[in-house]
């Protein structure tokens, strides 16, 4: 049977297993973590690690799940976390009342300068992003 | 107090995050992975264009360099 042409991908490169991505996740995450908001550094380590992982999401160079061609009702379930999100994101954003009514970004800045918890949202961004990439 | 009500609800919809994802992995469950959700986005397409996977990777892009960089 014909594959479509977006799943396609032969899955038995050495580079494209767990014992070698999340090493490498973990590594770029502590240099990541060691880069100050507003720094050069960090600028182009986030395009250049964001370039990467988007070259490599848009062609076949890894391995992808296969995507569902429907989605069950049951969907409509994630309309809840995310219009409360987006819901206060804009509330908090168009009010500009500072630390009165914070947004998100203002809320997580301080909690970001801390090396560990910058290294860990380092990996949560990055092992999404290679979630993405792989689906 | 209206700092309290963005920190609540901002906390209330990350657990609601978490417990529809929650919901989602249980065997047998109507409710779609936050990843099934994200494959679903990317497969549009506008011609040979993959619309969707080029906004979702970009927005990706676009909110690790926001928090981590700017």
């Amino acid at each position: 049977m014909e594959q479509p042409h977006d799943l396609a991908v032969d899955a038995s490169r050495v580079w494209d297993r767990p014992i070698v991505t999340v090493p490498v996740l973990i590594c770029l995450s502590l240099v990541g973590g060691q880069l100050p908001s507003f720094s050069t550094a960090a600028n182009l380590y986030t395009l250049g690690t964001g370039s990467a992982l988007i070259w490599l999401g848009l062609g076949n160079r890894a391995a992808r799940r296969p995507a569902p061609r429907r989605l069950p009702s049951g969907v409509l379930w994630w309309l809840l976390p995310v219009a409360l999100f987006a819901v206060l994101e804009a509330a908090t954003f168009l009010m500009a009342a500072k630390d009165e009514f914070p947004t998100f970004s203002r809320l997580a800045d301080p909690l970001l300068e801390e090396e560990l918890l910058r290294s860990a949202a380092w990996m949560l961004w990055l092992a999404t992003f290679w979630g993405l990439v792989r689906r | 107090m209206m700092r309290t009500i963005a920190i609540t609800g901002f906390l209330l919809s990350l657990v609601l995050f978490a417990v529809v994802e929650w919901a989602a992995r249980r065997e047998g469950s109507r409710i779609p992975s936050i990843g099934d959700v994200c494959a679903y986005l990317m497969r549009y397409e506008v011609g040979p264009v993959p619309v969707g996977r080029i906004g979702l990777l970009g927005f990706w892009w676009w909110v690790g360099w926001h928090f981590l960089a700017r």
